[in-house]
């Protein structure tokens, strides 16, 4: 028996941040909108991470050379770009979000770290971001919770932290509420293009295969999407990045901030029930699958060493931890791209193909659904976003085969 | 909830203090059988005051919390199932007064 056909002006697989938020962003555009979800909304990276809103820019920006100046000026740019839409969000959803931007520190522990603080402070003000450098006594005055022993910190006002398991309902929520049609429990099984460019995708719902026609895919699976990339014979250089986040009891209010480090893994804050919730970015361990190979679809381990580590560090930064019990930790897998920025836009071998995964789309992720949204109903790359354009990959696709 | 007797060689028992309340348990048990074994289902309380009790009683669920005793009069948040009984423990199922 042939399987149902049905068709749709953009078909979006992942309903994650990136694939919700796109949704509810395309709606907007007056297109008719599919989102496919093999498992549940927010299954992913996008339910599972520490929910830090860090926009002071990464150490790797801070090296010398041309090319790291301008990638810095460009997050520099989008970040500023995302404050101004994480600090309307609540508004615009119409949902409370847990969202608190009263600052973030980045700490440093020696004067190496410090000087370290200092340059990068100074590159972000140049750039307009208003980061400022407090010294070990001003850091004291500032944050009492925080260790004396630590040699000071960078500052944002803006940074903070928002609440992952609440706020891509919400866009999936108000995507359904402008249109947009949302399936879960379905899976996509098969990508192909028609000799018309049009994209063929197979799912399998309920047991059952169906398949859509659409003129526009968005691949929003996190690290699954290069498997789906795959299946058109394209090629995203995304790997997977399993890691390890760990939450304490509930205190009584003593963080009101987010902590980052600028020399070891380390993000810390404290939600609004008074738990702490401390990752950073060390890995967890995935398991084999019976091709020996990494298994993306199953958790990954806890590493009890990295986890000590990471507890460690934190405890090092913020003392009063000693006195806390861990509640729970969890792992969860995002991906990075081979030159570390996200991978935002249409493939260039394959007309019709959106892609956006990548990086920490957590903080990013409003931002980048909203120009990429505008990217996929105008035609036009949106200028903010086209230093992540998947074209600085296409020799990797000099093969490809398509239709 | 009362201990199995029949055909059950248990140690002396030892004391250990919950709510304030000295009780006797056998070295061996969990502070959850403790609490159990004086007919409380109820180990804490949510937010909304309304009663949580012992649920998976392997580590998972994190519904057994209660405080116990430490070092230096501090008190931790502990899962009750998980925690071997030992002489003068101390467990609270409310918020202990001194904790901070
Ligand atoms: C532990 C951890 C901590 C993190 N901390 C931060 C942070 O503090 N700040 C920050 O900015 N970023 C952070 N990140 C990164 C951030 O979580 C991710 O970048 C972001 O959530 C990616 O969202 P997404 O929608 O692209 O992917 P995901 O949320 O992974 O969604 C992809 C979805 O696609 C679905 N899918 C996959 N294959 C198929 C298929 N064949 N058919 C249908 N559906 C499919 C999956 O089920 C999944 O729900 C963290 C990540 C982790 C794991
Ligand atoms: S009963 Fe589930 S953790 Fe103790």
């Amino acid at each position: 028996m042939a399987s149902q056909v049905s068709t749709a002006d953009v078909l979006i697989v992942g309903g994650g941040l990136i694939g919700c938020a796109s949704a509810w962003h395309l709606a907007d555009h007056g297109l008719a909108i599919e989102l496919v979800e093999r498992g549940h909304i927010n299954a992913g990276a996008s339910g599972q991470n520490a929910g830090s809103l860090h926009f002071q820019i990464e150490r790797r920006f801070l090296e010398q050379g041309e090319q790291a100046a301008r990638e810095g000026a460009v997050i520099v740019l989008l970040s500023k770009l995302a404050i101004g839409d994480w600090a309307t969000l609540e508004d615009r959803l119409g949902r409370p979000l847990d969202i608190a931007m009263h600052g973030g520190l980045m700490v440093a522990e020696t004067e190496a770290e410090l000087d370290l603080l200092a340059f990068k402070v100074g590159r972000e003000n140049e750039l307009g971001l208003s980061t400022v450098l407090l010294d070990a006594a001003e850091l004291r005055a500032h944050s009492r919770c925080l260790s004396p022993a630590l040699a000071g910190a960078a500052w944002l006002a803006e940074e903070g932290h928002a609440n992952p398991r609440i706020l891509t309902d919400a866009y999936a929520q108000a995507a359904k509420q402008r249109g947009a049609v949302l399936h879960t429990g379905t899976r996509v099984t098969r990508l192909t293009m028609e000799q018309d460019g049009t994209y063929r995708v197979q799912l399998v719902e309920a047991g059952k295969e169906r398949t859509v026609l659409a003129r526009k895919v968005l691949l929003a699976a996190g690290h699954w999407s290069t498997r789906l990339a795959n299946m058109l014979g394209l090629n995203l250089p995304l790997y997977p990045a399993p890691l390890t986040m760990s939450v304490t009891d509930r205190a009584d209010p003593m963080l009101p901030f987010l902590v980052q480090h600028v020399g070891q893994r380390l993000s810390m804050k404290q939600t609004d029930d008074g738990n702490l919730l401390i990752g950073g970015g060390w890995p967890s361990r995935l398991e084999r699958g019976e091709d020996g190979l990494p298994d993306l679809d199953r958790p990954a381990l806890v590493d009890s060493a990295n986890l000590r580590a990471n507890l460690e560090v934190a405890a090092r930064v913020m003392p009063a931890l000693r006195q806390r019990s861990l509640l729970r930790t969890w792992t969860g897998t995002t991906c990075v791209s081979a030159d570390q920025l996200p991978i935002v836009g249409e493939i260039s071998a394959a007309p019709g193909l959106f892609v956006a995964a990548g990086g920490s789309l957590f903080t990013l992720g409003p931002v980048l659904a909203r120009l990429l949204a505008q990217t996929i109903a105008t035609g036009t790359m949106a200028e903010e976003i086209a230093l992540f354009s998947p074209a600085r990959f296409a020799k990797l696709d000099a093969f490809a085969v398509l239709p | 909830m009362s201990r199995i007797e029949r055909g059950v060689t248990r140690p002396e028992p030892i004391t250990i203090v919950i709510d304030g309340e000295t009780v006797p348990a056998f070295s061996g048990e969990t502070v959850a059988v403790a609490i159990l074994a004086r007919d409380q289902l109820r180990f804490r309380d949510d937010r909304s005051g309304r009663a949580r009790g012992m649920f998976c009683n392997m580590g998972t669920c994190g519904e057994c919390t209660v405080w116990v005793g430490a070092e230096q009069g501090a008190w931790e948040r502990l899962r009750a199932c998980l925690v071997p009984v030992r002489p003068g423990l101390e467990v609270c199922r409310c918020p202990p007064e001194d904790e901070r």
